[in-house]
Parts: structure tokens; sequence; C-alpha cells
């Protein structure tokens, strides 16, 4: 009898922040987001209420929340990834572009038997942004250049590349900067009539079970989650630091290029400039909310999917745009950043720690701050 | 350098205490009317910490804080100024894009009304600088200056607020030879014209060359003020070093092996691009352990990183049982048997942020004992993890515990634990009880003693004389970066290596003043 609250409690403390940080993130969210609503003269429990029916009532919106689902998927695992591993990659989006675009290229261009022409594609997009993150994952452990910042300014470089290839360079005959369809033998199959989802959905979820079998079971993923929390005690352990940040950010930039494969293979069938409505963007809000835990990755990433397509369906059912939901998504972003720099801090109990860390130490720890020193 | 009698400060049973840690405990001291002050003692000893308490920034638990003989609150370092008292910090504060003058000024323009007279401000800054004799342009911005500049502006910052009382800390350490001396003439001209000055150093031949009178701390409590005449820096060493209650571990004589770390004519580099060890050459064997004595500073960090993997020997050679490092890579270290405690238990030992079981693993992770292949057995992990736990007799954790929740000697016995649990024939032990209570610090004695016996070979480095006495077979001493002593420990005692370790060198030539330059005489 009395064992189950216990574990349950014990459980709750050992992950109070873990829980708590998102579900507050969210609620603060969402109430904002209500206040407005009511603000601009809307119900907002109305509303809520048809943002939900939207994206979840039924079959055919939940297949489109699947198909909004799978991108976010793909680049939040990308994202929580190298931030486990210490490395602020918020250059998913131009990963994903190459990769998207290698397996555009592939797809068309390459002659194979089917199951092996995805294979193909899949892999040239897994080495493309695999190639274009290792750009800032060499300089940041061989030079200590600023991996953020260098990322995200690659970030418009591979837009603006892939956007050259797909109007100039290889561009399908046509008004549509486009690269030719990809053969059918490289297509993902799709199988609803209501919405694109196709087989990279079942792609994204067997990454996940990878990554996070990863993580929890072998030396390596062991490895990288030292080095994320404490580069100085990963050397000292006996890690080689460079490399294993590169190989964390090679992993990474290969997850997002498979998320770029996704919808070149899946969704569009061919590479389009532009395609990406920020997938890669989308994918850091993703990564925080889920606490760079794979399984919280694929729930944040279903969260903002059904969002995204229950806002669709707010628009053409209330006066409300769809708008509303990138608000919220930006509520959500300010407050997890806010509780990751210790804005706010909810506990369950007082830890013991507090006290025994006297206050010089604090300082000096935030002037390193990497993106997995809060939760695992 | 006849002390006045009239007393400025007064401090009485200053207790300050973090947590559970007492950084500071019932400190009293005292200083005179234009008295240079000297606060030494060893990293940790709580000097800084007492002269934040003075300054406000830290409010004691107990003690009395008087000012010119009356008793004051000192709540924020505003009340400190106002009081006439100005601290120099180590590392100085100031605006590198701002003039001389514009940094003395801010936070106390010269008034009245909004309005920033620069030009009136110029003039009281150059007056006040020729006043003092401390020359400097105070149109000159702050990043055109040299560090020793740098330093006159921060004093000069404290003198425009009208400090009386001006606390310096470590000011020496990032002062060339030829700055420290200046600095000192300054500050005796200063004592001289009534201003008293507290001085944090552990440098001791500096001690010796300033101040009036010396107060050593040691743990928390000040153990002794002393005129400077006729004062030994060995004297003082000791007395920063040695440890009230001695603790003995009961052992065995010890019965040396084969050769587990070979040193030969090792040179390594510090951080300030000096060499900080110069030709070192030493063995330790399996089944002894060899203390390194010294003062710290004198080039033990930088050795035992060499030794370790984690800094780059210049010259000369380490070889762990044979295997000679080539790389500075800790993983190499490990590879050929070297298990370490490294002093910075906090960010380089462990990850704060990280369980006990994941403490414990880190080093270990690819044992073939706690899984197969590429995958970690997490069940043999937080089996291995318990039985740790246990053996070493880590109080309040559990595999799942947050090692910041753990006090300093569970943390430290968490490394110990990691550490020892490996078939490594060199143990590197570097102040093993920094920061640990008495309690634990007896338990961890007794488990390097363990591992000699085991036959280990264990190298221990410490700043605690009594410790590297209670625990070594063989001591070696070090001063500038060169060894000046290797000593058997039944044959020598605490003022012998007291005097090597305050540069007395029998039969040798005391060297120069930089270690970096010149040749240098060894034993």
């Amino acid at each position: 009898m009395s064992a189950e609250p216990r574990l349950l409690s014990r459980w709750l403390r050992a992950n109070w922040q873990g829980v708590s940080r998102p579900v507050l993130a969210l609620a603060a969210a969402f109430l904002a987001g209500g206040l407005l609503v009511w603000a601009l003269g809307s119900n907002p429990f109305t509303t809520y209420a048809q943002l939900l029916r939207g994206g979840l009532d039924g079959w055919p919106n939940i297949a489109v929340t699947l198909q909004a689902t799978t991108p976010l998927v793909f680049t939040g695992l990308a994202v929580a990834f190298a931030f486990r591993g210490g490395l602020w990659n918020i250059g998913v989006e131009g990963q994903m572009l190459f990769g998207a675009l290698a397996a555009g290229i592939v797809g068309y261009a390459v002659h194979l038997p089917a199951p092996l022409h995805v294979i193909a594609s899949l892999a040239a997009a897994a080495i493309a942004g695999s190639l274009w993150a290792a750009i800032p994952g060499l300089l940041r452990a061989y030079l200590n250049v600023n991996e953020l910042v260098l990322s995200i300014m690659l970030n418009s470089i591979a837009l603006y590349l892939t956007s050259f290839v797909a109007s100039r360079l290889l561009k399908a005959p046509g008004p549509t900067n486009k690269l030719p369809d990809i053969l059918p033998t490289a297509q993902l199959g799709q199988f609803t009539m209501y919405s694109q989802l196709n087989a990279g959905f079942f792609i994204a979820i067997a990454l996940v079970i990878i990554v996070l079998a990863f993580n929890t079971l072998t030396r390596r993923g062991f490895e990288f989650k030292m080095l994320g929390l404490s580069p100085r005690f990963a050397h000292y352990g006996g890690l080689r630091v460079r490399s294993s940040m590169v190989q964390v950010m090679l992993i990474s930039g290969a997850i997002a290029g498979l998320g770029g494969a996704e919808q070149t293979l899946g969704v569009y069938r061919a590479y389009f400039d532009g395609f990406s409505p920020g997938y890669g963007f989308d994918g850091i809000a993703v990564a925080m909310l889920s606490n760079n835990h794979p399984l919280g990755v694929l729930a944040s990433a279903f969260l903002f999917g059904a969002l995204n397509s229950g806002s669709s369906v707010l628009q053409m059912t209330t006066n409300v745009t769809k708008d509303l939901v990138k608000v919220l998504q930006a509520i959500v972003i300010l407050m997890l950043a806010a509780q990751y720099f210790g804005l706010f801090r909810f506990r369950l109990g007082r830890p013991r720690s507090a006290a025994a860390a006297p206050e010089l130490t604090q300082v000096s720890e935030l002037s390193q701050v990497t993106p997995a020193n809060e939760g695992s | 350098m006849t002390v006045v009698s009239s007393e400025v400060i007064a401090l009485r049973g200053i207790t300050k205490r973090f947590g559970s840690l007492t950084a500071v405990k019932s400190a009293s001291l005292s200083v005179a009317r234009g008295e240079v002050h000297a606060l030494v003692g060893e990293n940790g000893a709580g000097k800084s910490t007492l002269m934040n308490v003075l300054y406000g920034v830290h409010q004691p638990e107990e003690g009395v804080i008087e000012i010119n003989g009356s008793a004051q609150k000192i709540p924020n370092p505003r009340r400190a100024i106002a009081l006439g008292i100005g601290m120099v910090h180590q590392h100085f504060k100031l605006v590198p894009s701002f003039s001389v003058a514009q940094n003395i000024i801010l936070g106390a323009e010269p008034g009245p009304g909004p309005r920033l007279r620069t030009e009136e401000a110029n003039a009281q800054i150059g007056e006040l600088s020729r006043r003092f004799d401390l020359e400097l342009d105070p149109r000159v911005p702050v990043r055109d200056l040299p560090v020793g500049l740098q330093q006159r502006v921060e004093i000069l910052k404290m003198l425009y607020r009208k400090a009386a009382i001006l606390i310096l800390d470590e000011p020496t350490a990032v002062l060339t030879p030829q700055e420290t001396r200046e600095l000192f003439a300054t500050l005796r001209r200063l004592a001289s014209a009534g201003t008293s000055i507290v001085f944090i150093t552990h440098k001791l031949k500096e001690v010796i060359a300033v101040s009036d009178r010396i107060s050593v701390m040691r743990h928390g409590e000040i153990v002794r003020t002393i005129e400077n005449a006729g004062v030994s820096p060995a004297d003082i060493a000791t007395t920063m070093v040695g440890r009230s209650v001695i603790l003995q571990v009961a052992k065995q004589t010890a019965k040396p092996g084969e050769a587990v770390l070979d040193v030969r004519d090792l040179d390594v580099y510090g951080d300030r691009g000096l060499k900080s060890v110069a030709g070192v050459s030493f063995q330790v064997r399996r089944g002894e352990i060899v203390g390194i004595a010294g003062v710290q500073g004198n080039g033990q960090d930088e050795l035992v990183a060499a030794i370790v993997g984690a800094r780059r020997a210049t010259a000369g050679a380490v070889t762990i049982n044979g295997v000679k490092l080539t790389h500075a890579s800790p993983l190499e270290a490990r590879k050929a048997g070297v298990a370490h405690v490294p002093s910075d238990r906090t960010r380089v030992g462990l990850s704060q942020q990280s369980n006990v079981w994941e403490n414990l693993t880190l080093g270990r992770q690819h044992s073939p004992n706690l899984g197969s292949g590429p995958f970690l057995d997490a069940g043999k992990v937080l089996a291995r993890a318990a039985e740790l736990i246990a053996a070493f007799d880590i109080r309040g954790a559990g595999p799942a515990t947050l090692v910041s929740s753990l006090s300093g000697g569970n943390q430290q016995k968490v490394i110990l634990a990691r550490e020892l649990d490996s078939d490594a024939g060199l143990l590197v032990v570097d102040q093993p009880s920094q920061g640990v209570d008495i309690g634990a610090i007896e338990a961890i004695h007794r488990t390097i003693v363990k591992m000699r016996d085991a036959g280990r070979g264990v190298l221990l480095v410490s700043a605690d004389l009594d410790e590297i006495f209670s625990l070594s077979d063989r001591i070696l001493v070090m001063y500038r970066g060169q060894l000046v002593g290797d000593l058997q420990t039944s044959l020598t005692n605490i003022e012998e290596v007291g005097r090597l370790m305050g540069g007395v060198i029998p039969d040798a030539i005391i060297p120069p003043a930089d270690p970096g330059t010149g040749a240098l005489h060894v034993r």
C-alpha cells in the first residue's frame, strides 16, 4: 500500500524540474494567450476548444497533426541531442535544408531499385546534414569559436545556397523554383488521403527509440551526457573532448538532414525552394520543452504539431488568426528561457545544496553555461 | 616601522559560515593607524572572506567590527566606503575604455548638479596623484596602462573616496618584480601618511619586506599575530601549514617495490608563461607514499598536471609503469595506470549537476565489468555504485543522489571511491583533505595507507605539512619550481622541511627571483 505513493513521490522529486518547467511554461502561455484572445474580443474558451478540435477531432485532423508533427520530431531530436552533449546547435534549419536538397538530388538523378533508392537518398541527406553541422562542430572543438553564433549564421548561408541550387543550378523546367521530381523508387509511401503523412513518420519514431536507447543504454551516450554537464570533468575522466564534441554535432546534423529527407521524399516528392516554414527553429522550442529527452521531444513535437494543424481550422471557424499559435509558442520559449537562466526557480522542498555553494562559484558558472547544464 | 598605538580596525570574534562550511572561525584582528598589516595563509584559509566581512560583502554570523573605536554594522560596501574603508580586489574593477579620471570618479562624481565636470575631475585627480606621489595622467584610457598602473588607479580610486583603511587582496599576484617594488614603496609612503593597510598574500618574502605586523590564518582561524622584526620565512611557513590537531595514521614501515612513476628532468610552464617546474626528477615506487611539500604556487600544481596528462611538459619525460607519456591527455595517463584525485574537487573531480552513480562511473565507463560491447549495464553500474557507497562510507548518498547535495568530505569520498576502484598502479592525490571535516580526513588517510600496503605507489601533494608528515614515507620539498629536498620522513622534522619550503637551502645557491630566467641550481 505505502510503497507506491513513495515511489511516485521519489520519482517526482527526482524529475520535478523536468516535469514542472514545461508544464508551467505551457500553463503560462495558454493563460497569456487566453487573455490576448479575450482582449481582442473573442471567447478564449471557445477559441481553445476550436483549436483542440481542429488538431485532434477525428482521423482527418489527426492525420494532418501527425504530418505537422513529423518534421518537428526530427528537428527537435537534432537540437535536443546537441543540447544534451553541451553544444548549442541552432543551425538545425540549415542542416535540414541541405539534407532535403541532397535527398532531392539523389532522388531524381540516381537510378536504383526501390528500397535501395530510398536508403541511398536518406543516407545522402544524413551525410549532407552532418557535413553542414561539422563546420560549427570543428570550429568549436578545435578553435573554440562560439558554435551558437556560427550555426545561426550558417542557416542563412544554407538557405541561399540551397535556393541557388533549386532556382538556377539544377532547376526543373517550369515556373516553380524546384528540383525535378524524385523518381517513384525514392518515394516514402503515403498512406492516407487526408494529409501527406508518410513512412517518414515511422522513421522519426524509430529515431526517437534509437536515440533513447543510445542515451540511456550505451557507454557513448553516457559520455556525451557527462560532456554536456561538465566538459572539464569529462576531460579529466579520460574523454577525448574535442572529437566527442564534433561527433555530437555530426549526429545532430545527421538527424536534421533526415528530417529534410522526410519532407523531400515523403511530403513534396521534390526539393522545393523555401519549403520549410522554419522547422529547424521550431525544433529549438521543441527541444527546450522536452528537457532534451527523446520522449519529451515526441510529446512536444506532437503538441506543437496539433497546435499548428488546429490553428488552420481555427482561422476558418473563428475570427482569431492562426498567428495565435505563434504567440503561444513564443511565450513558451520565453518562459523556458527565463526558467533556464534562473529567473524563476520552482522547487519541491528545499535542496540542501543551496547553502553549500558560496556565491563565487555561482558567478563563475554563469560564464560557461552550456545547454545541457539543466535537465537530462 | 613603529606601530602607533591608536587602533583603527578591531575585528573581534568574527565567524562566517557558508552552509556547513565555516570559512572564518572567531577571528580577531587589530590594525593601528599607519600600520601595514599582512594577512597570510594558504588558499582557502579564510583571508579573503574575513576581509570581505570587513568590506561589507559578507555578513558575519558572530563577532563585532569596530572602526575607530566604535562598533559598526557594515551591511554593504557602500557603508564600508563611507566609513573610510577601501578595497582593491585581485581582479581590477575598472572600465577599460574610460580614462583614469573617469574611472576614479565613477559613482562619486564631483558635484553639485547632474553635469559631469570632466576638467574639474582631471584637475582633482592630478592633484591627488601628486599629493600621494602616485604619478598618473588622468586623461589616459585605462586600457592603455600596464597592470601596475591600473592597480595604481584602483588605489587612487580608494584615496579619492577618502579611504583611511586600504585592503589589498593579493596585490602582487599580477605584478612584475619591478612593479611589486614600486607598490611596496607606495604602501610604505601611504602608511607613513597615516593610512592603515591590510595586505593579503601567501608570498612570504613580501610579507617580510613590507609589513609591520603579520597575522597568520589557518582553517579560518587567526592562529598567530607577530611583529615583523626578527621573523623568518620558515617560521611563517610552518605556522601557515601546520595543524594544531595532529592526525597520526597508524602504518607499517614501507616496503617499496619497483618504480611506478619516473619523472626525468621535467620542465613545465605555468599559465602565465613562466617556467613553473624546472628540471625536476624523482621516482615513486610501488608500496610507498611520496609527499610533496611546499608553499602553494611553487610548481606543485603544474607538476601534478604534467603527470596526470592535463598539461604538456616542455622538456623531460614522465614514465608510468614503463609507459612514457607523449601527449598531454588524461586518457593516455589513465590508460598507463594513473588514478587522480584532483585538488579542484568541485569543477574537475566531479560533475555537480550529476548524481552519485554518474560521478562514480565516469572514467570507468569502458570497463568490461560494467557492460558488454557498446552497452553500459545499468544494473551493474548501480550495483557497483551502491557497493562503493557502502565501502567508502559515503554518508547521505544513494546512487541517484545529486552530488552537489553532499558535504565536502563525502564529495571527496566519491572521488576516492571512483579513483581507487581500479587497478591503477599510481595514485596521485592532490590536497585530499582541503575543506574536509576531521572525521572524513581520518577515513581518507586510512584509505590512502591501505592503497600503499596493497602495492600501489602514491604521490601526495598537500599544503598541510602535518598531513604530509603523517602519511608520507618520503618527502620531496618544492621551492620555486625545483626539488630542494628529498628526505626520509623518519629522519627529518617539520622544522627542517619548513626551512626548505621557505627557501633556506643548505649548501645551495638560492635561486633568483624569477624562476623563468637564469640558470637554477638543484640540490
